[in-house]
Parts: structure tokens; C-alpha cells; sequence
């Protein structure tokens, strides 16, 4: 009993091979996922949060054809494109479908005076600043980063806001620049082709003399 | 060269088999589920990337970098207060900076206690006031009140099809058409209160537009009216503009 020595098992040869070839694809592997699961795209793009009320920018802003400030009305002003007060959507559903179901949340915050808990969905990180004024004023429409929100049945986050995606524009803000009377038109721009949209956007851009920064404290600050 | 082929089976495969069919089984099996599991989560990243994939669950950070931070941004949810608003509504009875009201005029369109008839000191009506005006009218006004004034906007049509369904309780009073005698006859004090505080079943819009927009509607609304009333005689050089025959149209 004391005599019998431990042997390593005739199939530990395969632990070298098998430690190579973990070795080389792993760290491969993780890069992957790193690289393509934890970013924006992976994370936030889709987001589609459940509304208190089922609000339909499709029927408001699409098919009725409201102006996006009509409700957002602070977005040429200030830095946050505000949530509209209870009061707005009472200018017209005081009277319009007023016993429907799906907006007794607002009723009941009419009269409770407690906010409707409405979930917020493009959420940017705290540590960057993002100026709505900044960028509706100076003709970025507000397609360029919020998507056709007038054909969303629920708003969802269409592109990824995270800073490489920034700075793309920032670098080269010509696919993006146009009139600034236009920006709350979403379909604008459509039906013409991508020279004809490339030429406007650098008139817009020579007329205000538009020189989006790079610099690190515009945004980090 | 098959001589090759056949010393590489005999000295790597071979050896590599038998030292394979060794191996305990659970090492097997660990190794399978493994890899399983390996290519799952890839799927799930190709899957979380597609186009048209909807998510609503909460996102997930796996990098919190400070991205939320102790602090509350601008309308967001703070549990500390009752009504749950992170950003605290005006304590009654006060006076927010350049909300001053004293100047009666600009703020209220009253002067000496009765409707202004002329345009506080701080607005010129010109070219850039009416154009804003315009663009204002259009995003706050037209929806009810219709592009040109004539009380049609979308929302009225909208409204009087719900009214004729029945649907949901909707009840409408037709928006007023601008044109009106008794509209185009109220002085600019009045039309900027009526913007501002509402009227009948028209809600207040004082806390939507800021006050020197209110006064720029009211300036267009003016330029409408006057549009609505004019002749030739207001016309420049009227007799220079080609005319239409009105006998040979018909």
C-alpha cells in the first residue's frame, strides 16, 4: 500500500494541446464579447421601455403632425428636452377622449398633482454634458438622434449615444446639418439624393459658421 | 507520401485517440457544455445588436464608469419629496427671475387697467418678429386653429370625427376662426391675454411659450387678420401687378 506511487493518468497528455488551444482562443473570444456585447449598440440601442400611458409619437407627431416642441417646448431653450407637464396633454384631452382607459394615469395626476412616472429612455452618462439648444438651433434635426420617432408606436433608442458616436459628427457634421427652421421635420431630406443633402448641409453649415469642438472639456466638463 | 500520412496516424492521431478514450467522461461532458455555453452568449450579443430587436428590461451597464452619479438631473425622481419630483415646483406667492410682473404691459398686455392697444416697448414688429410669430403660430396655434386662422386645424378635424363616432366621451367646441369680426376687433392686449391664460375651452399657454414669443404671435395673428381684410388700395403699386380677368375664368 505505501509502494503504490501516484502516476498522472494515461489522458493528462491531452492537458498541454488542450491548454494551448484555450489559451489562443480565449482571449480572442473575450475580446468579442467585450468588444460587441458590452458596447451601446449591444446594450442600449433597442431600448423600449413600457409607458405608464401608452403614448403614440406615430399618431401625435406622425399622423396628426404636431411639432415636436409643441410638447417638448424647451428644447430650444435650455439643455433638457423637457417631458411635458400633465397640463399639456390636458390642452387637448380635457376634451378629447376623455374617458378612455388608457389615459386615466393623466387624469388622475390632473388631479392628484403627482407627476406621471414617465421612463426616461435616452439616458446619457452623467459624467457628459449635452446641450439640446446647442444643436437644435444650429440645424441638427432631431432625427439625427432620436430616429423617426414620428413612425415609433413606442419610443425606443435608435442609435447607440455613446462618444465614438459623438465625435463621428462632431468630426464631420455635414450629413447632418440643415436649415434650422426644418429640424423637427423628420421625413425632411428623404426624397432628395445624398449630393443634394451633402450640398445643403454645407451651405447650412458656411451660413452659421458651424465648428463643432472636439476638445475634451465640451462635453467633459 | 502516403508513408507520410500513415507514420502521421501511427505517431499523433493514434496516440492522441487512445489517450482521448481515457479521458473520465464528466471532463467530456464539461468540455461540451461549455462550449455550449460559449456560443450562446455570442448569439445573444449577435441577437442584442440586430436590428428590430426591442428590449424592456432595464439596460444593463457592465461599466458603470460614474454614469449615474448622486446627484438629480432635470426631472428626475427624487423619493425624498412627497410628490416625488426631484426638481421642486415654485413655492406659491413667489417671483421667479425675469418673471417680474410689475411691468404690466409686456407680461400681462394690460395697460391702465384696460387691453393694451399697442406693442410693450421691449417688441419690434418687424420682418424677424413676424417670421418668428409665424413660426410659433404654427407649432402652438395651427394645430386647432389651422395654418391660415380659419379655426381648422387637425386636431379640429380630428376632434369632430371622435365627436361623430362618439368615441371615448370626446366633446368639441369648434376653435375660433381668427377672422372673426370679434376676434379681428380685440386689441393686441387681449389676443396676448387669451394666448397666455386661455379662454373657455382653449387652455392656457403662458407656461409653454415664452413671453416675447406670445407677443410675436401676436403680431402674426395681426398680419393674418390684416391678410384676411385687405384691398387693393393697401396693396404698393397696384397698378403695376398684372390683374385677372374675372369674366373669363368662368
Amino acid at each position: 500500500m505505501t509502494e503504490s506511487r501516484f502516476t498522472f493518468p494515461q489522458w493528462t497528455n491531452l492537458a498541454l494541446p488542450a491548454a494551448i488551444v484555450i489559451g489562443m482562443t480565449a482571449p480572442l473570444y473575450m475580446a468579442i464579447v467585450v468588444a460587441y456585447g458590452f458596447s451601446p449598440q449591444a446594450t442600449d440601442v433597442g431600448y423600449m421601455p413600457e409607458q405608464p400611458i401608452p403614448f403614440s409619437h406615430q399618431m401625435h407627431a406622425g399622423e396628426l403632425g404636431l411639432d415636436c416642441r409643441y410638447c417638448h417646448n424647451t428644447v430650444e431653450y435650455t439643455q433638457h428636452a423637457a417631458i411635458p407637464p400633465t397640463e399639456t396633454c390636458m390642452n387637448c384631452h380635457a376634451q378629447i377622449h376623455p374617458q378612455s382607459d388608457k389615459i386615466q394615469p393623466l387624469f388622475e395626476s390632473y388631479e392628484t398633482g403627482m407627476p406621471i412616472e414617465w421612463v426616461r429612455v435616452h439616458d446619457l452618462p452623467q459624467y457628459s454634458y449635452f446641450n439640446h439648444s446647442a444643436h437644435v438651433t444650429r440645424g441638427v434635426s432631431c432625427v439625427s438622434c432620436h430616429g423617426r420617432v414620428d413612425t415609433m408606436e413606442v419610443v425606443y433608442q435608435h442609435e447607440p449615444l455613446s462618444m465614438g458616436w459623438c465625435l463621428e459628427c462632431h468630426r464631420d457634421p455635414d450629413p447632418h446639418i440643415r436649415n434650422p427652421d426644418l429640424v423637427t421635420q423628420l421625413e425632411w431630406g428623404l426624397d432628395m439624393s445624398a449630393a443634394e443633402r451633402l450640398e445643403n448641409s454645407a451651405l447650412w453649415r458656411t451660413h452659421n459658421d458651424l465648428q463643432p469642438s472636439e476638445d475634451c472639456s465640451t462635453c467633459h466638463r | 507520401m502516403t508513408n507520410l500520412i500513415k507514420q502521421i496516424i501511427d505517431d499523433l492521431l493514434k496516440p492522441f485517440l487512445a489517450d482521448f478514450k481515457e479521458m473520465p467522461l464528466w471532463i467530456k461532458w464539461g468540455a461540451v457544455v461549455m462550449t455550449s455555453i460559449a456560443f450562446m452568449i455570442l448569439a445573444f450579443v449577435f441577437r442584442a445588436r440586430s436590428e428590430g430587436v426591442y428590449n424592456d428590461k432595464p439596460r444593463i451597464h457592465f461599466i458603470q464608469n460614474m454614469d449615474n452619479q448622486p446627484k438629480f438631473v432635470s426631472q428626475e425622481a427624487n423619493a425624498m419629496f412627497n410628490d416625488g419630483r426631484g426638481m421642486r415646483p415654485k413655492v406659491e406667492g413667489t417671483v421667479a427671475r425675469n418673471e417680474m410682473t410689475g411691468d404690466t404691459h409686456f407680461f400681462m398686455g394690460i395697460v391702465d387697467e384696460a387691453w393694451a392697444t399697442t406693442f410693450p416697448d421691449q417688441i419690434t414688429v418687424d420682418r424677424p418678429l413676424l417670421d418668428r410669430g409665424q413660426g410659433r403660430f404654427n407649432i402652438f396655434c395651427s394645430p386647432c386653429h389651422g395654418a391660415g386662422g380659419f379655426g381648422d386645424g387637425v386636431i379640429h378635424h380630428r376632434a369632430q370625427r371622435l365627436v361623430e363616432t362618439g368615441v371615448n366621451g370626446t366633446t368639441w367646441v369648434a376653435p375660433k376662426n381668427l377672422h372673426e369680426d370679434m376676434i379681428a376687433a380685440q386689441p393686441v392686449g387681449q389676443i396676448f391675454n387669451t394666448i397666455t391664460n386661455g379662454i373657455r375651452t382653449m387652455a392656457a399657454h403662458g407656461s409653454q411659450i415664452p413671453v416675447a414669443d406670445r407677443w410675436a404671435i401676436v403680431a402674426y395673428i395681426e398680419a393674418l387678420q390684416l391678410s384676411q381684410n385687405a384691398d387693393a388700395s393697401t396693396v404698393p403699386n397696384a397698378d403695376s401687378l398684372p390683374r385677372v380677368d374675372e369674366g373669363s375664368n368662368k
